[in-house]
């Protein structure tokens, strides 16, 4: 990226924040009189829900106009041995900041899979490009610093969603901000183009919209409204992938009693 | 970060863990039988998959006879009218008798489009109940897990159901599948439309009938594409 380039997109983050701040800004807490509407506002937890919804609508039009098309050429020009090679390339590229957070979060066992993955994939898997390492019994986990804020007991916080990066609640931006300093391609790459952690967040991007494209289209087409769906699959994935896939049985409502007249 | 290091304190920590699990392993065996396995629900969650699988798997079924088989293995099995109350959270107060009437037929057949065109999907795979617990302390909710599993290869995928006893057997409230419950997802967005309509009941009921049609019409095709498949596969 040359400065030219730099100042212009500068300029344009600046347009697209102070026009999204100008259309919407703050949604309007009800009035206390109306329980049934403060309980639907505080569930939701999205206080700058207009402001979001403007995010949304500007990075869907972006996947319609950019992402998508490219991750429709990218899944349709690679065969899959390839794209699965990109992708085990792109995951054990991420292995530093999943061990750093499995490490932090003294998930022991976890991080001796990472360092054995790191070490199988890097050299058996040909830098990476392979994964022996899953039928060797290490399997494939994801960690980030948000999930290990979360095992600290910090909450997620208001739902807020980020031009580009999508669903970014304070916890997880944070999160998104330290993993990037765990990253060791942060300091070796550091030239003033950023080409290879550019090149990585694009990559990576396509690859994961291209593994999506059907997925997306099914939630789309079966939301009756797709922002808070999107919102409702975030917040619950992210739960999930911080409880490593276990159900927390407690944390679920008592749904044996109730009818049109309960309070739940 | 030294490797053999991590190692070593990753080995000495396992011992530790190793014998706590041992441990805890002892006292579980003679714990009361509270957080035993429900057999009853596990064979139920089975019986609905092989169910779902074998329509799934018919040869010579049109979109519309697909669909009836979807319709009237939910109907049966789920408890409908619990997830649409469920789904408005606080709202579930506010519609009157008729729109209460209107919401629950839109919501069955809401319900049948949506898990109908996501359970099409996954055609051709096995699926295996792997084990289940209690939930709650009135011994009337379980939590059955379960995979469903690929020939190709990749990772199986979790599901797990939300069972609640009634008079009239079991029945499913809500099924996780990669981490996400369906009927959250769906009080999310009904709870939503309401709020941002202020609070208008109607417009929640205008907008899930959109859907419906629009709907309607890509799972037609989406049924399609699983009967072309079986049949394919069946003249090789």
């Amino acid at each position: 990226m040359n400065s030219e380039l730099g100042r212009f997109s500068l300029r344009a983050t600046i347009a697209i924040l102070g026009l999204g701040l100008v259309l919407s800004g703050c949604a309007t807490r009800p009035d206390g009189a109306n329980s049934a509407a403060v309980a639907a506002y505080e569930e939701a937890n999205d206080p700058v829900e207009p402001l979001n919804r403007y995010f949304f609508e500007l990075n869907n039009f972006l996947d319609i106009i950019v992402l998508r098309p490219a991750a429709e050429i990218y899944d349709g020009v690679l065969p899959g041995f390839a794209k699965d090679g990109v992708r085990s390339f792109l995951d054990n590229l991420r292995s530093p900041v999943i061990l750093a957070n499995d490490l932090l979060q003294g998930e022991w066992d976890r991080a001796g899979d990472t360092t054995a993955r790191f070490g199988i994939n890097s050299t058996v898997g040909v830098l990476g490009l392979g994964d022996p390492a899953t039928g060797w019994g290490y399997e494939r986990h994801g960690e980030d610093f948000g999930q290990t804020l979360a095992v600290y007991g910090v909450g997620e916080g208001p739902y807020f969603y980020a031009p580009l990066l999508g669903p970014a609640p304070p916890r997880d931006l944070a999160g998104f901000g330290v993993d990037t300093f765990f990253d060791p391609l942060t300091y070796i790459f550091w030239d003033e183009a950023y080409t290879v952690p550019v090149t990585r967040f694009v990559l990576n991007g396509i690859d994961l919209r291209a593994r999506n494209l059907n997925t997306l289209d099914e939630i789309e087409r079966t939301s009756i409204d797709y922002y808070a769906a999107v919102r409702s699959l975030y917040r619950q994935s992210r739960a999930d992938e911080i409880r490593n896939g276990v159900t927390d049985v407690d944390a679920l409502p008592d749904i044996s009693n109730i009818n049109f007249t309960s309070d739940e | 970060m030294n490797w053999k290091l991590t190692q070593l304190r990753s080995s000495t920590r396992r011992g530790f863990i190793a014998t706590t699990v041992a441990l805890l392993g002892l006292a579980m065996i003679s714990a009361p039988a509270s957080a035993a396995r429900d057999e009853e629900a596990e064979v139920f969650v089975g019986d609905i998959a092989s169910e779902a699988i074998d329509i799934l798997g018919r040869e010579g079924f049109t979109p519309a006879e697909l669909e009836a088989s979807f319709r009237t293995l939910f109907v049966n099995n789920m408890d409908i009218p619990r997830i649409g109350v469920f789904a408005l959270g606080q709202y579930a107060r506010t519609p009157d008798a008729t729109q209460k009437t209107e919401y629950l037929e839109l919501v069955e057949e809401f319900i049948v489009k949506v898990y109908a065109s996501r359970l099409s999907d996954y055609t051709d795979q096995n699926f295996a109940v792997l084990s289940s617990q209690p939930k709650g302390n009135k011994g009337k909710e379980v939590i059955v897990a379960s995979q469903i599993e690929f020939a190709t290869g990749r990772a199986p995928v979790p599901v797990e159901w939300w069972l609640l006893k009634t008079d009239d057997g079991f029945k499913v409230f809500d099924v996780k599948v990669l981490g996400i419950w369906m009927a959250q997802e769906q009080r999310s967005s009904f709870i939503s439309v309401i709020r941002n309509n202020n609070g208008d009941f109607s417009a929640l009921l205008a907008h899930i009938e959109k859907q419906i049609n629009q709907a309607t019409a890509d799972i037609d095709v989406k049924l399609t594409e699983v009967e072309t498949e079986t049949s394919a596969e069946a003249t090789p």
